[in-house]
C-alpha cells in the first residue's frame, strides 16, 4: 500500500441491511450463469464450467432465508476485467466475472467457470453477502485439490480451520459435464466463515 | 498503528441481526490480495418504460393510493467523483406498509395500483430523480411493538462503487427505535431525505438525497 492515500472529502451514506424483500423482479438469469453470456446464445466463456453450490447458514444453524449472493472472478485465464486490465490480450470477451443471484431459502446454486490463478493467487471467487439484519459481509471462497492453495497469501494468513471453512469440497461432474463443488457458508456462530473487511482494509 | 478490521454490531430487537451477523472481528484484507476483493460490475441498463414512476404501474394508470413524492439527489464517492450512469435499484413498500413480495406474508393491504420496484440510472453529472409513494411504516415485531419506520430501499450499482441503503424521512416518531438507524448513532442524518417544497403539482412533496458510496472499493481504481 502506497502511503499517500486520497483525501476523503465526503462522509460515506450509512450501509443498511437489505431488509427480507430484495425484489425477485431484479433477478436476471445472465447474472447466475456466467457459462453463457445469454439464455438461447450459443457464446460463452472460455473454461472449465463449475457449479459452485451450498447453503449459507445462521448461527442457529437454519438456512438464511432472502440472501443476495453477489460473485465476482478472474477469467480462465486468471484476468480480472476491471479497470487496470482494460487493455490486457488475456481479457475473454465472453467474460465480465461478476455474478448476482438471490436465494429464496438460502441454499444457493451458481454456475460459471473455474477461475485462472491470477498471478500468485490460488483460483478464488469473492463473495458479497447481502441480507435483511445485516450490512455486506464479503469473504472469497477457493476450490479443493488446488496445488496453489498451499501458497496463497490470502489463505497463509488464516489458521488450518478456516482455510477448511473457505476451501469449496469437489463432489464430482454434473450430467452435463461441470465440476460441482460445495461450499456452506455461516454467517455467523462456532463455526463461523471467517470474513473479510472490504471497507476498511 | 496497527489496525484492526470492524467488530460488527447487532441491532437492538432484531432477531435477524442477531442470527446472522459475524460474531469474529473481520480480517484485515492483505495489501498484496486487495485488488481481487474489488469486483467491478459491468454496466447493464435494464429498464421498462417509465420505472422512475413508481406513483403508477404504467403511464396512462391510476395514481397509487397515498401521498406522491419526489426523490432527487447526486451519487457520489467518498472523493467526491460523480457516479455517471450508476444503477439504482428502488423499493418501498406501499402506502399501508405493504410490499408486492410473495415472501411478504404481513396481510397488510395491497393496492392494485402500486408495483413498488423501479430502476433509475444516473445522468452523466451523477444525478437521480424518481417519483413514488411515501412509504406506510409497518409494524414488524408485534411482539414488542416495534414498528419499522417510513423507508425507502436503494441499491446502487457502479462499477466498482457498491451501496445498498435505506432513505429514511425526518421526525418519524419510529425513527429513534429502529434498530439499524440506531446502530449508525449520530451518522442516521446522512441517511434522512431532505424535504423541500416543489411546486410540481404531481407531488406533495420532494425529498433531496445525495447518497455517498463508501469504503475502499469505490475509490479503489482512482
Amino acid at each position: 500500500m502506497t502511503n499517500k492515500q486520497q483525501p476523503i472529502l465526503l462522509l460515506p451514506t450509512n450501509e443498511d441491511t437489505t431488509g427480507p424483500y430484495f425484489p425477485t423482479y431484479f433477478s436476471d438469469e445472465s447474472y447466475e450463469d456466467l457459462t453463457q453470456i445469454h439464455s438461447g446464445v450459443i457464446a460463452g466463456p472460455t473454461g472449465q464450467h463449475i457449479i459452485l453450490r451450498g447453503s449459507v447458514l445462521d448461527r442457529n444453524g437454519k438456512l438464511a432465508n432472502g440472501v443476495l449472493l453477489e460473485f465476482w472472478q478472474a477469467n480462465a485465464k486468471g484476468i480480472y476485467r476491471n479497470p487496470s486490465s482494460e487493455n490486457h490480450p488475456d481479457l475473454d470477451p465472453w467474460f465480465d466475472g461478476y455474478g448476482r443471484l438471490r436465494s429464496t431459502t438460502g441454499e444457493y446454486t451458481y454456475r460459471t467457470i473455474l477461475p485462472g490463478a491470477s498471478k500468485d493467487r490460488a483460483p478464488n471467487i469473492t463473495v458479497t453477502i447481502f441480507s435483511d439484519g445485516i450490512n455486506r459481509i464479503v469473504t472469497q471462497i477457493f476450490f479443493a485439490n488446488q496445488k496453489a492453495n498451499e501458497i496463497d497469501p490470502l489463505l497463509k494468513t488464516l489458521s488450518d480451520q478456516d482455510r477448511k471453512r473457505l476451501t469449496a469440497k469437489y463432489e464430482g461432474p454434473s450430467p452435463d459435464g461441470a465440476d460441482v463443488y460445495k461450499l456452506d457458508i455461516i454467517m455467523a456462530g462456532d463455526n463461523e466463515t471467517p470474513f473479510f473487511d472490504d471497507f476498511l482494509s | 498503528m496497527t489496525r484492526i478490521g470492524r467488530q460488527l454490531s447487532i441491532g437492538k430487537t432484531d432477531n435477524t441481526s442477531d442470527q446472522r451477523t459475524p460474531r469474529k472481528r473481520l480480517r484485515l484484507i492483505p495489501t498484496d490480495v486487495r485488488e481481487s476483493f474489488v469486483p467491478v460490475i459491468p454496466a447493464k441498463a435494464v429498464q421498462r418504460q417509465n420505472e422512475w414512476d413508481l406513483t403508477r404501474i404504467a403511464q396512462n394508470r391510476p395514481r397509487a393510493e397515498g401521498s406522491p413524492i419526489e426523490v432527487k439527489g447526486t451519487v457520489r464517492n467518498e472523493n467526491g467523483t460523480l457516479l455517471r450512469g450508476a444503477l439504482i435499484e428502488i423499493w418501498n413498500a406501499n402506502h399501508y406498509g405493504r410490499y408486492r413480495h410473495v415472501e411478504d406474508h404481513s396481510g397488510l393491504k395491497l393496492d392494485e395500483n402500486f408495483f413498488g420496484i423501479g430502476r433509475v440510472i444516473t445522468d452523466e453529472y451523477g444525478n437521480y430523480r424518481f417519483w413514488t409513494i411515501s412509504p406506510g411504516a409497518y409494524l414488524a415485531r408485534p411482539d414488542i411493538g416495534r414498528w419499522r419506520p417510513k423507508h425507502i430501499h436503494l441499491s446502487i450499482s457502479c462499477g466498482s462503487s457498491r451501496l445498498i441503503t435505506q432513505m429514511y424521512f425526518p421526525n418519524e416518531p419510529n425513527n429513534a427505535s429502529d434498530p439499524m438507524a440506531v446502530l449508525m448513532g449520530d451518522s442516521f442524518d446522512r441517511n434522512l431525505g431532505k424535504p423541500y417544497e416543489t411546486i410540481i403539482p404531481e407531488v406533495d412533496r420532494g425529498y433531496d438525497f445525495d447518497i455517498v458510496v463508501g469504503g475502499k472499493n469505490a475509490i479503489f481504481f482512482e
